[in-house]
């Protein structure tokens, strides 16, 4: 609309409004204030008010993300986690600790950069990367070892995993557990209510479509059931839950 | 459903998961639990903020989460917390917890260089009598007798064909003729280097660097360039020029009687002459300290000492020559870096004066000393490198104006050079010996080189103290309207003062350590009121003056120290004085006990904690300011177990309606995608 035509219109409707408009002011209606006789005030209810400081989960301080990191990795240095997450893979899977050390939210005291409080969205995306090639490398080291890794020496899956298989909920579910308590510190049973099933849900998920695309000859680097481990593993170790205290 | 779809799914349910736990984070919760009873009671089940409370204190203690054997363990029946928390009180994790603290304040690492001149050797490839490439190590102004090359490279440009000095780029390839096996062996000789040889200092070196040398620290790596000759074959021994060689701890003060440059410069030198300075025609034929500045500008029989052990070498003589490798980050701590780069020269001390500041951090937490002595301490820790630089190195870094007074080496360093360990040599990396007093001027972390480079001016170092251990910061006047002023005195300038009235006092306190540097002026020879620098008639002071003295604050009786006009009586004091000042105010211990507690509950401290941080500095005082009776107090509190008290049902949406759950509906949890509220 041009500034002519708005102007007319604003105009029309200015005339049509006071064209309708009463004239003049409301008549005042007197106030009536009538006398009560004086007494306390009776209370009506208790309210208790909690007042104590309350404050959410902090991100975990990024040191304690990569030293658990490495922990998960079997203990390893920074360089030696490093080359084994880079595998035979290059920077496919693992660039460098020198790439992510600034996401991951490091302070930089040479040259005064504060360590970040909180999360953004780059920091999930490294999260997410870190978290993926923690659980392929684990389950190349648990579950495909060419010289099978005794349960007790396994860094991540320290389950058995039978080939071939989709597990049934009742096997599936402590087997689970043991990567709850991996990651997030407390047992399945005491996570929120439906979470132990959709992570079943997505086992089978997965399971069943890698299964599928073997089945049409799609080359996969890891047998159905370790995809449906592997994402498990991916789910827990990028969890809120793991990266707030 | 492939791979790669997988993950895209769940990177969408992750980011959805961090929204719904922001958004939840604005919830209210209900009153917080009831603490637990710090021991946990046999009989009854964890609960999941049990789980919660062990995970944050692992964190806290560890600095990792809790393991599934920990878990295990913190399940037992027996499980104590306090014995939990007492065993990992002296562990690594802890005192790296506390350092963390500090150094997030201080930020003690280094965005400097530094490269004393005497102490540099720089490297040429000049192209030898049989025609093949060599490369001759030379210090930039090294005074040398033969006047073609004195203050110059050690050999003239009618032997090498060209000019050669630092940091020039000619095209060289045309004019470069082979040096005369004379003019060679004149000038240059060869030398087994301390960089090369781990027993430099014997009579004959043998112990050759990854030949016979096989257990070099770790942390000790020359690059390539400084191990492999121009041939390739591994260097046996450098050739050096003779000046540069020499051995002797005092040399003298060279004239050549020329004051003027003369109508033609001698054979074939294309820059002026060095000329006799004032001070060295006053002085001549006086001993001098090899390690001095003056002496590389004064003396011709100065040099490197044995091995060259007071250089250290560069691999080339363009700006910033190579040196070693070593980590550009070690996030987790200096024993777990991350990469290995190859560094210039001038990085070398600096990065060894932040390792120095971060032992002497990490020994005071984990040897539960008294808080105060990260100020008032007068002890370090040093290795190899730092030996060399407090023995020698740090000397090279004076005197330029200071000779104008009478000081032509420091006469009160503040880490004595005396008290450096003899049996380090500059390449035991991994060796850290305890000074246990650096000298009469050493002042915690305040006196340490890193400190002093890191916070340059005399401002800057009182500002973070007033900050860091005193917890207040500077907020200026807003309310004043403001004229224009030459007050030179920013305690009384409108605007200013508000700041300046506590910033300046506190400044002056630095007022005897050189700004940008850590040399120190004393009393004796550098008064805060210095008639020697009043100003001449016509409203001047020398140049020498000028460096150390302020123009501001002259007159013609005299001029003030730099610095010290805030507080002359601070000045005097030196940064011990500002030590035991902020040590013993009353702020110092209520301000470390708000830094360790805000820290450990993972918030600010709130009024509402006065009464527990009342307490806990009580205290910390009555313990002798011993930082593990604090953090064990903390992590028995009450607040501490309430921290980032929305508990896990509440941050989650509260599917249970437990305690700290808030009210209304709960959130879709989908593992497939979509909201899950906070959770999978």
């Amino acid at each position: 609309m041009s500034r002519a035509s708005s102007a007319s219109t604003l105009a029309f409707v200015i005339a049509s409004a006071l064209s309708v408009a009463p004239i003049g002011c409301a008549r005042e209606i007197p106030l009536k204030v009538q006398a009560a006789q004086a007494a306390d005030l009776v209370p009506q209810d208790t309210v208790l008010q909690d007042t104590s400081h309350k404050e959410p989960p902090r991100m975990v301080p990024p040191e304690v993300y990569m030293r658990t990191y490495l922990t998960l990795f079997g203990g390893l240095s920074p360089l030696d986690a490093q080359k084994k997450a880079r595998g035979g893979d290059g920077g496919n899977v693992f660039d460098s600790w020198n790439d992510y050390i600034a996401s991951l939210g490091f302070p930089d005291y040479h040259v005064d950069i504060p360590r970040q409080m909180q999360t953004n969205a780059l920091m999930v995306a490294t999260f997410e990367r870190l978290g993926v090639a923690l659980c392929d490398r684990a389950v190349e080291h648990d579950l495909k070892s060419k010289i099978p890794v005794p349960v007790a020496s396994r860094v991540i899956f320290a389950f058995d995993v039978p080939k071939g298989s989709t597990l049934p909920e009742p096997e599936f579910l402590p087997r689970y557990d043991v990567l709850h308590r991996t990651f997030l510190g407390y047992p399945a049973r005491l996570g929120p209510d439906g979470r132990s099933r959709r992570f079943y849900a997505l086992y089978t998920e997965i399971v069943k479509d890698q299964a599928s695309a073997l089945k049409a000859g799609q080359k996969l680097r890891f047998a159905p059931e370790e995809e449906g481990w592997a994402a498990v593993c991916y789910a827990l170790v990028r969890h809120p839950e793991f990266h707030l205290y | 459903m492939n791979k790669r779809a997988t993950r895209v799914l769940l990177t969408c349910m992750c980011l959805s998961a961090l929204l719904a736990l922001s958004l939840t984070r604005e919830a209210e919760s209900a009153p917080p639990p009831a603490p637990a009873p710090t021991k946990a009671a046999p009989a009854r089940e964890k609960t999941l903020d049990d789980y919660r409370h062990f995970r944050i204190a692992t964190i806290d203690l560890t600095g990792r989460m809790p393991t599934r054997e920990e878990l295990a363990a913190f399940e037992s029946p027996e499980f104590d917390y306090d014995a939990f928390v007492r065993a990992h009180l002296i562990g690594p994790g802890y005192s790296e917890r506390l350092t963390r603290i500090y150094m997030d304040l201080l930020r003690l690492e280094p965005n400097v260089n530094f490269a004393t001149t005497p102490a540099q050797l720089l490297r040429h490839e000049i192209i030898g009598p049989d025609g093949k490439p060599e490369w001759i190590y030379y210090r930039e102004g090294q005074r040398r007798a033969r006047e073609e090359v004195d203050g110059e490279f050690c050999l003239s440009p009618a032997e090498t064909g060209v000019p050669i000095r630092p940091r020039m780029r000619t095209n060289e390839a045309d004019s470069k003729k082979p040096v005369p096996k004379k003019a060679l062996e004149d000038a240059t000789v060869l030398v087994k280097p301390w960089w090369l040889y781990k027993d430099y200092d014997a009579q004959a070196p043998e112990r050759r660097y990854q030949a016979t040398w096989n257990d070099a620290d770790p942390e000790y790596r020359p690059v390539e360039a400084l191990v492999t000759g121009v041939d390739g074959k591994p260097v046996i021994h450098v050739r050096v020029c003779r000046e540069e060689a020499q051995e002797t701890e005092n040399g003298h003060i060279l004239t050549t009687g020329k004051t003027k440059q003369p109508p033609k410069l001698p054979g074939s030198r294309v820059r002026p002459l060095v000329l006799d300075s004032g001070y060295a025609q006053k002085h001549k034929g006086e001993p001098v300290a090899c390690a001095s500045k003056l002496a590389l500008t004064s003396a011709a029989d100065c040099g490197c000492g044995k091995g060259l052990a007071r250089c250290v070498p560069g691999d080339s003589d363009q700006n910033g020559p190579a040196a070693f490798y070593f980590p550009n980050h070690t996030p987790l701590g200096p024993q777990e870096p991350i990469d290995s780069a190859r560094q210039q020269a001038q990085r070398w001390f600096p990065h060894w004066w932040a390792r120095e500041a971060l032992a002497f951090l990490e020994d005071l937490f984990g040897e539960d000393r008294d808080f105060r002595e990260i100020l008032t301490g007068r002890h370090t820790f040093v290795n190899g490198p730092l030996a060399q630089f407090y023995g020698s190195v740090q000397r090279g870094n004076c005197c330029g104006p200071e000779t104008g007074f009478g000081m032509t080496e420091e006469g009160e360093p503040l880490f004595d050079p005396h008290k450096v360990p003899a049996d380090l040599r500059p390449h035991d990396t991994g060796t850290w010996r305890l000074v246990p007093d650096r000298g009469p001027h050493a002042a915690g972390i305040l006196t340490m080189p890193m400190f002093l480079e890191k916070y340059a001016s005399a401002r800057a170092r009182g500002a973070l103290l007033y900050n860091a251990f005193l917890c207040k910061s500077f907020v200026a006047d807003s309310s004043a309207q403001l004229t224009p002023s030459t007050e030179p005195n920013l305690m009384k300038r409108p605007g200013c003062s508000t700041c300046h009235a506590t910033l300046e006092p506190l400044a002056a306190y630095f007022a005897r350590v050189e700004p940008g540097s850590f040399v120190f002026l004393p009393q004796t020879l550098f008064p805060v009121q210095n008639a020697v620098c009043k100003k001449d008639k016509n409203g001047k002071m020398n140049g020498s003056c000028t460096a150390l003295y302020d123009p501001a604050f002259a007159d013609n009786t005299g001029a003030t120290l730099r610095s010290a006009y805030g507080s002359p009586a601070h000045a005097d004091a030196t940064p011990a004085g500002a030590a035991h000042e902020i040590a013993e105010s009353p702020e110092f211990a209520s301000c470390a006990v708000e830094r360790v507690t805000s820290s450990f509950l993972g918030r600010q401290t709130t009024p509402d904690d006065a009464p527990m941080l009342a307490e806990l500095t009580q205290d910390f005082k009555k313990h002798g300011y011993k930082m593990r009776v604090l953090v064990a107090e903390i992590m028995r509190s009450p607040q501490y177990r309430r921290s980032n008290n929305l508990s896990g049902d509440a941050w989650r949406g509260g599917t249970d309606g437990g305690a700290g759950a808030p009210k209304g509906p709960p959130p879709v949890e989908n593992v497939h995608g979509g909201s899950m509220g906070g959770a999978h």
